[in-house]
């Protein structure tokens, strides 16, 4: 667009040229008048000349005339020859003017006239001149008489006569003719100047409309955009530099204006973002305010997390899951890849095109973008209060090259999240912390209850619904202390004042009620005891907004308690009852004279005292070892027939109101079981079959593999503990087969006495630690309560099963199974 | 003196006989506590030895009831036990029980305290002698 400066030029030059052209007109105008002067006033004086000389030339032949006819009439001399030098004088002019007179040919006829006219008189005054000379003066009169020459003469002057008038006009003219050079040269210069003014004019009315307006309406265009109006387009349609120019401001205003619009909708990302709460809002919102800004369709959101590794929190705009999937599966991969040093730097990092990008650390971005169907991406760094706080990554589908403007609106869109998922992430901090405190609230398996400063229920758990008989709704703002009534000991109401609660709220310091004695009232009427632990809620300054009353159920803890202190209560009993026959005896033996059987009878009370206190200490080991684990079997094949002859022997000895038998099946398979542990099962269950039948009577003791030993029941026994009995059966054979055995793998041992029996409400506890009928013939027989528990620990850990079945006065039958394979020794129930 | 020597255990009360036998006391013997009660009411003895784990009622219970009845109430109780616990000791005396002998006692402090009781009984017009 050089068209402007083009056409100055050529308009300077225009101008410049007709200056010029003026100047030089002027000039040669002046020269050329001047030089027509000077060849006029040459012509003028060469006509003064020329007429000067044709007056002298006709002096001269006036004067030859004269002096002629002198001579003519005289005869003299002096005038002869004063008449011959003037004809020669004559001649001489004459020939002058004729030279003279020849730039003006038109003279010539005339002056050729006049020279024949001359020259016809010469010729006779010649011939009159002659005559006289040879005939003297009367001949001349004769000559002169007949007037020749005169005639001639008078001629010649009537031809000299015109041409002197044709030379006077001539003059004339010629002066006429130099005033007339004078006016045209002004003419010239007049219409020189008056071009030139119309070409100024010309020149002015172009540039006022070339460039004066277009410069007027440049410069109010640019007043408007100075004024901050960016609305109004720049229109200058004029082909030229200005032009140019207005096109530019034109560009300039569309890219402020597309600034504003862009710090605008920068502004409504601002608004959105900061209330965007979940990290995938914040993507949603980032890709909304950003995409049309910068072309991109997609968006993914990265945060620091509490570990301070960078994780992948949210994608936007992948319509595909199966993409959203890879790259929350590729994130390592990603993290690995990024730029991360430009990124804390707080730089935004652009791959325009990422087939084109060379560097080694980028390529499996480059990989990843490509699979997820990308070709550019760009990395925004997220900084909040100067610490990295997380990426936004944009993807774009085609090439991408990021320009300056672009970058600067990413890098300060970057500042306006980055603020925003720092406050998402405290909130979902918060949240999270919430969801905990509120999780743990409400599973924590002790009643939890919150009240406001007035001691008015805000919350309570699920614990303390059950607990209470309340539940979380119907409790809102009643008194804790009417949802929780709580009792000392003696069902004396404690005052809400006095309650930790309370004291909490009062003191701001946790307090507790943890002593024994304290029940909590139920909806229903029911007295827990509880312990009651409570705190108060404070706000950051100290102030209490609120109380926590925390009250467990401690009634399990007093069962467990009282069962504690009746265990150390019995073994105590049990050791300290033998140890005080044996210290009593001794004391009377020492002391004391007795009669000799007197003293026999005390040292057998010391002596079955001691056997039962060993007897004691051995059970307790037992237990102790069973309890423990340390009690190992060491299980061998065993012959089941002769052992339980070997048992019965001693018995058979002893006891000699019993008949003792033994009914073995025939058949039997081998039964694995540690020898010495199967003795004592077998010790134990026929001690006490004899010592709980004090009236004697028949004790059988029978061995038969599981399916036959059904039979081997007491009838009578039968119908008191049936269910029970089908359901141990019922077990053995099921633990059987559970086993991946048939019922010949179980060997069934049965103890059947025709003792005191037991009513079914005594049987429940039998095979417990500590356990004792509650009898006097069962006091009286003496025991530890530990014989059946150990029995059945033992039996048990050769993988059977004991149980009894018994009617009250009509004895008991103890039965038991053992295994006939060694592998399923020690795989029963534990 | 008449005694009544209550346990369930007959080992301790054939002790409790040997110990006391010869010294003209007449010893009545009872194996759980509603049968201690029984004998209690039934023969006012001056002496009343209780175990506490009876069958059927515990000792403690026997005590309130004896000494929470008029006409048993100036009965000595003595309680003997196994139950060798402060706490033991002290729910014995709540219930009312004159004193507490754990097991195992020795027979010549029982014998001394059955004397110190029969010298209380003994003495007419002499005030109670005060008990250590």
């Amino acid at each position: 667009m050089r068209r402007l400066r083009v056409q100055l030029t050529v308009l300077l030059a225009m101008l410049g040229l007709l200056v010029a052209a003026w100047g030089a007109t002027i000039f040669l105008g002046a020269r050329n008048a001047a030089l027509l002067n000077a060849s006029e006033q040459v012509e003028v004086s060469r006509f003064d000349e020329l007429r000067r000389i044709a007056i002298d030339f006709e002096m001269k032949f006036v004067d030859a005339e004269t002096n002629q006819r002198i001579f003519l009439l005289t005869g003299n001399a002096g005038a002869r020859a004063r008449y011959a030098l003037a004809r020669r004088r004559a001649d001489d002019r004459l020939g002058r003017v004729r030279t003279l007179a020849l730039p003006w040919p038109t003279l010539l006829p005339r002056i050729d006239r006049v020279q024949t006219a001359y020259v016809k008189w010469a010729k006779a005054a010649e011939g009159e001149v002659k005559a006289r000379d040879r005939f003297g003066p009367g001949a001349a009169a004769v000559v002169v008489s007949q007037g020749a020459s005169q005639n001639r003469f008078t001629e010649l002057r009537i031809h000299h006569t015109a041409l002197d008038q044709l030379l006077a006009g001539l003059q004339v003219t010629a002066a006429r003719q130099q005033h007339s050079t004078y006016r045209d040269t002004q003419r010239l210069a007049l219409y020189a100047a008056v071009m030139i003014l119309a070409t100024v004019t010309l020149i002015f009315v172009y540039l006022r409309r070339a460039v004066g307006a277009p410069a007027d309406a440049l410069r109010s265009a640019s007043g408007r955009l100075a004024g901050g109006d960016l609305d109004t387009p720049v229109e200058l349609p004029v082909p030229n530099e200005l032009g140019a120019v207005a096109g530019d401001l034109e560009v300039m205003r569309r890219r402020l204006a597309g600034r504003m619009d862009a710090l605008q909708r920068l502004r409504d990302l601002s608004a959105n973002v900061v209330g965007a709460t979940s990290l995938q809002g914040l993507c949603n919102v980032a890709l909304a305010g950003l995409g049309p800004e910068v072309g991109a369709a997609r968006a993914a959101l990265a945060a620091v997390d509490q570990q301070g590794r960078l994780q992948l929190r949210a994608l936007a705009g992948f319509s595909d899951p199966a993409v959203a999937e890879m790259i929350v599966k590729a994130d390592e991969e990603i993290r690995a890849a990024l730029p991360l040093g430009d990124l804390y730097d707080g730089q935004v990092v652009g791959f325009a095109d990422v087939d084109h990008v060379a560097s080694r650390a980028a390529e499996p971005v480059r990989e990843l973008v490509a699979r997820m169907g990308s070709r550019s991406l760009a990395l925004v760094p997220l900084v909040s209060r100067g610490s990295f706080v997380g990426l936004l990554g944009l993807f774009w589908s085609e090439h991408h090259p990021l320009d300056q403007e672009q970058e600067a609106l990413l890098g300060l869109a970057g500042n306006q999240i980055a603020g925003a998922l720092a406050a998402a992430l405290r909130y979902e901090e918060a949240e999270r912390a919430a969801g905990e405190a509120r999780a743990v609230f409400y599973a924590i398996a002790d009643g939890v209850l919150l009240t406001d400063p007035a001691g008015r229920v805000t919350a309570m758990n699920r614990a303390m619904e059950l607990l209470s008989g309340w539940t979380e709704v119907e409790v809102q703002g009643m008194p804790y202390a009417d949802v929780l009534p709580v009792e000392e000991e003696g069902s004396i109401p404690i005052r809400p004042e006095a309650r930790p609660l309370a004291r909490a709220i009062a003191t701001g310091e946790p307090a507790s009620d943890q002593g024994y004695g304290v029940d909590l009232v139920t909806r229903d009427g029911r007295r827990v005891p509880v312990a009651v632990s409570s705190a108060p809620i404070l706000d950051p300054t100290g102030r209490v907004v609120g109380a926590v009353d925390v009250v467990r159920d401690v009634s399990r803890e007093r069962e467990v308690d009282e069962v504690k202190t009746a265990l150390i209560s019995t073994v105590s009993h049990e050791l300290r009852t033998p140890l005080t026959l044996i210290h009593g005896f001794a004391e009377l033996l020492v002391l004391r004279d007795m009669p000799v059987e007197r003293q026999r009878a005390s040292a057998e009370e010391i002596l079955e005292a001691s056997r039962r206190l060993a007897r004691l200490i051995d059970d307790l080991l037992s237990v102790s070892r069973m309890e423990s684990g340390r009690l190992v079997l060491d299980p061998r094949p065993l012959d089941l027939a002769s052992v339980v002859e070997r048992i019965l022997s001693p018995f058979r000895a002893m006891a000699a109101r019993h008949t003792i038998r033994a009914e073995v099946a025939g058949g039997l398979p081998v039964v694995w079981g540690d020898p010495d542990k199967v003795d004592q099962i077998l010790t134990n269950l026929v001690g006490n079959a004899i010592k709980y039948s004090p009236g004697g009577g028949e004790v059988v003791v029978s061995v038969a593999p599981l399916p036959e030993a059904r039979e081997a029941r007491l009838p009578e026994a039968r119908e008191a503990r049936l269910p029970e009995a089908r359901e141990a059966r019922l077990l053995g054979a099921r633990e059987a087969r559970l086993l991946g055995a048939g019922e010949a793998d179980l060997v069934q041992v049965s103890v059947r006495d025709q003792g005191i029996g037991m009513s079914p409400g005594e049987m429940g506890q039998l095979f417990e630690k500590f356990y004792r009928v509650d009898r006097d013939e069962v006091r009286r027989a003496g025991g530890t309560g530990l014989g059946l528990y150990i029995t059945k620990r033992l039996v048990e850990m050769h993988g059977g099963r004991i149980w009894v079945e018994s009617r009250l006065g009509a004895g008991s039958v103890f039965s038991f199974t053992l295994p006939s394979r060694d592998d399923l020794v020690g795989r029963g129930s534990r | 003196m008449k005694l009544l020597i209550a346990d369930d255990e007959p080992s301790v009360r054939s002790l409790v006989h040997v110990t006391l036998e010869g010294d003209e006391h007449t010893i009545l013997e009872a194996s759980d506590g509603v049968e201690a009660l029984e004998v209690a009411r039934s023969e006012h003895p001056s002496l009343v030895l209780l175990d506490i784990m009876m069958p059927r009622l515990d000792g403690l219970a026997v005590c309130r009831a004896i000494k929470s009845d008029p006409a048993t109430s100036g009965t000595v109780v003595v309680m003997l036990t196994a139950q060798a616990q402060d706490r033991d000791r002290d729910q014995g005396l709540a219930a009312g029980a004159d004193d507490y002998f754990t097991k195992p006692f020795s027979p010549l402090a029982l014998l001394n305290m059955v004397e110190r009781v029969r010298k209380t009984r003994r003495g007419p017009g002499q005030a109670n002698p005060r008990r250590p």
